[in-house]
């Protein structure tokens, strides 16, 4: 059985992403009126920030659904990493050239980057 | 009967992402990744039933709708850690930048170099960003979208199995290099599963992710004219 105090936790996590999902809308509202390249939920992040930033949206309101949603991120793009399946033709011939070279670009980018904040951490620590 | 099909879509996928939560925690390894486990399973789930992927995502709509209020709540833990991020933003800018150029650069001439068409390269050159800013970019260029989207999730789940070997080689060690190097080369992914485990590096790999998604939209159409 589910008690009365955890069921009014799951209420208030559904309303709490409710917000989240209004600031996402406002976001692609954004992106659509202004023909920005930027997808709407970055933009309703950006949104929310600021709305924190500036105290209108209090922390309280949001702060356990948007932990629960940040704790299952990856479950969320379960739904698009499976439509690879619809490629699989990608993965014979010379189409998996493309996944090496894509693979190796990713580790260059994650090593230049992640060097670049690493000899910042270190020059900080050094004074 | 499709809603049927649809609530059976999400109590799989719901239940399936359960158990390789569980065989994580049991077999800890980059290549127990709950994100590669999961869509492994499912696929060969939907492929020995012969389930399209059209009609997975009757309810896989749903989970992907979900998608957009997820990201959004990101501003979250960046709220929390507002005052350490502030204080790096000027390295994160600039590490973002050249991995944004490295990104495009190296993924483009090696693509061209490999015998690629136009077309292609310019599915290859955004694949450092989030699904939706690679598909804008890539249509712009005029090249084949679906295939930026499978570029896209290569470079974010094999960013997310093999960060660990990248960053011991590389000898990035502290918060700032491995969020940085994060969200700059697998975007919401990788952040994803940084935040899991820490989230003052899920927040920097946010923010890497966010302003590399700018960077990559303002200086691929320039790159490639250069490149192609």
């Amino acid at each position: 059985m589910i008690g009365v105090e955890s069921m009014l936790k799951l209420l208030k996590i559904i309303f709490q992403i409710g917000i989240l999902y209004i600031l996402y809308w406002a976001g692609e509202w954004v992106a659509e009126t202004l023909n920005l390249s930027l997808p709407g939920s970055i933009i309703g992040m950006v949104l929310l920030i600021f709305l924190l930033f500036t105290r209108t949206v209090r922390l309280e309101w949001i702060g356990e659904g948007a932990g629960f949603m940040v704790k299952y991120l990856p479950f969320f793009f379960i739904p698009s990493t499976l439509g690879i399946m619809q490629y699989y033709e990608i993965f014979a011939g010379n189409g998996f050239l493309l996944i090496v070279i894509v693979l190796v670009s990713t580790m260059l980018v994650m090593g230049v980057s992640g060097l670049i904040g690493e000899l910042y951490h270190r020059r900080g620590e050094g004074r | 009967m499709s809603t049927l099909t649809g609530i059976f879509m999400i109590m799989l996928t719901a239940a399936v992402y359960r158990l390789s939560l569980y065989i994580h925690r049991k077999a800890e390894s980059p290549w127990t990744l709950p994100i590669l486990t999961s869509t492994v399973v499912i696929i060969a789930f939907l492929a020995f039933f012969k389930i399209p992927y059209d009609q997975y995502m009757i309810g896989g709509e749903w989970i992907n709708e979900l998608l957009g209020p997820a990201v959004v709540a990101l501003a979250y833990p960046l709220y929390i850690h507002r005052r350490i991020l502030v204080k790096l933003a000027l390295p994160l800018l600039a590490g973002t930048a050249a991995g944004a150029f490295t990104g495009v650069v190296s993924g483009v001439s090696m693509a061209k170099w490999a015998g690629f068409g136009p077309e292609i390269l310019y599915a290859v050159s955004a694949k450092s960003v989030t699904t939706p800013v690679a598909i804008v970019i890539t249509e712009s260029l005029g090249g084949i979208t679906s295939l930026a989207a499978v570029m896209v999730m290569i470079a974010g789940i094999g960013g997310a199995i093999i960060h660990s070997y990248i960053f011991r080689l590389f000898g990035i060690h502290s918060h700032l290099g491995r969020g940085m190097g994060m969200g700059s080369a697998s975007h919401a992914i990788g952040t994803a599963e940084l935040m899991k485990d820490n989230q003052i590096e899920g927040s920097i790999s946010t923010v890497a992710m966010v302003a590399s998604a700018v960077l990559v939209s303002l200086i691929t159409p320039l790159l490639v004219l250069w490149l192609v």
